[in-house]
């Protein structure tokens, strides 16, 4: 109870500073490692953001952006994480990932895959360049059985 | 506009928001799913006035058990607002005098006021929103532009610094609206614009409903407080 009193006072009572600072963003990779023992670990970027967006997609997100809106959730898990971690944060990024992948509602191919780990960029600017830091390791998680190919 | 009318319209409106809010979790896994379809289940009730005060109730202990199932707010500043307006509401519906019920729905109209006001303002008292590199920042590297094309507007500083001012001093000039019902109308426009533009640009989709679900109480306050005086 005075937890979740906890995670209320902050809306009954809201700071409202919206992008008072703009802070270090992250980045979340994952990575699928097979059945093979071969030790090939690939990085790739989780979620792309779409490279252009027509008029008409913007106004269709007015009353549809599932998708954004449970991205902007797993950067907060992720914000999260490099704070504060937890088993629920990771969990629930891990989660989403699987079902992203055994879903087909992305093109990753999860081929003799077995188990999946995530990790956290943190990208920055110092002066006029930007610059990514590792920041956290998930850990390695098996892929449900049912589901690989 | 009466209290209770300014009520009865942030309900709608908020019922509305809520709704858009749970279809979006249609889609989710197990029993976050079959929480938003409830929840849903509840906006449509919210909206065509079916016993309203039981409706609240029930639609801000579940809003406790979301809070609790994401460890938070699941999108952050809406979740947060979506809560703020959901408790006035109760605590306005539940208030045994009229007296109270005016401070509860009066409360909601402060931190409206509040969440532009303050937003300017610690944006203003930091030099890189200032000099516009706050918000060459935010296309540069943040998570929020909506597609990749968009990152390409923090090429464009001087825009950007005219934008970040023009932000800045519409925040902090919001309370000044409240002067008269014609300024508060084009200030409450030009709010909505903003967060329109918010929607297009970061995908904030769900900001834009829920503010503007706040807007009756800050037009019921105005002229409580200003048209009386």
């Amino acid at each position: 109870m005075l937890h979740i009193l906890k995670l209320l006072i902050p809306a009954l009572v809201p700071s409202w500073n919206f992008f008072d600072v703009i802070t270090p963003s992250p980045r979340i990779q994952f990575a699928l490692y097979g059945l093979n023992d071969e030790i090939t670990i690939e990085w790739q970027e989780y979620r792309h953001r779409p490279t252009h967006l027509t008029l008409f997609q913007m106004i269709g997100r007015m009353l549809w952006n599932a998708k954004w809106n449970e991205s902007m959730f797993i950067i907060g898990c992720a914000e999260r994480l490099m704070v504060n971690p937890t088993l629920h944060s990771e969990n629930e990024i891990l989660n989403r990932m699987i079902n992203d992948f055994t879903n087909k509602t992305s093109d990753i191919d999860l081929n003799n895959a077995t188990h999946l780990q995530f990790r956290l960029l943190v990208v920055e600017r110092q002066g006029s360049e930007l610059h990514q830091n590792i920041t956290y390791y998930s850990r390695i998680k098996k892929l449900p059985t049912w589901k690989i190919t | 506009m009466s209290i209770d009318d300014a009520i009865r319209l942030t309900e709608i409106l908020m019922g509305f928001a809520f709704a858009q809010q749970s279809i979006e979790h249609f889609v989710s896994k197990g029993g976050e799913r079959y929480m938003f379809i409830f929840r849903f289940i509840l906006a449509v009730l919210l909206i065509v006035g079916f016993q309203t005060t039981g409706v609240l109730v029930i639609l801000l202990l579940l809003a406790l058990e979301i809070l609790n199932r994401f460890q938070g707010p699941y999108n952050g500043g809406a979740d947060r607002m979506s809560l703020l307006i959901l408790s006035c509401l109760c605590l306005a519906q539940l208030s045994p005098t009229q007296y109270w019920k005016e401070i509860a729905f009066g409360y909601l109209a402060l931190q409206l006021v509040l969440s532009y006001f303050i937003s300017g303002f610690v944006k203003v008292v930091n030099p890189e929103w200032r000099n516009g590199q706050a918000l060459c920042d935010v296309f540069l590297f943040s998570v929020y532009p909506a597609s990749e094309s968009l990152r390409n507007w923090a090429n464009w500083p001087r825009l950007l610094f005219f934008m970040s001012w023009g932000v800045m001093l519409f925040e902090l000039l919001f309370p000044i609206s409240l002067i008269s019902s014609t300024s508060l109308y084009i200030a409450l426009i030009i709010a909505a614009s903003f967060h329109l533009s918010n929607v297009f640009m970061l995908g904030l989709n769900r900001f834009f409903w829920i503010w503007i679900s706040a807007y009756p109480s800050i037009l019921w306050f105005q002229q409580r407080i200003f048209a009386t005086t």
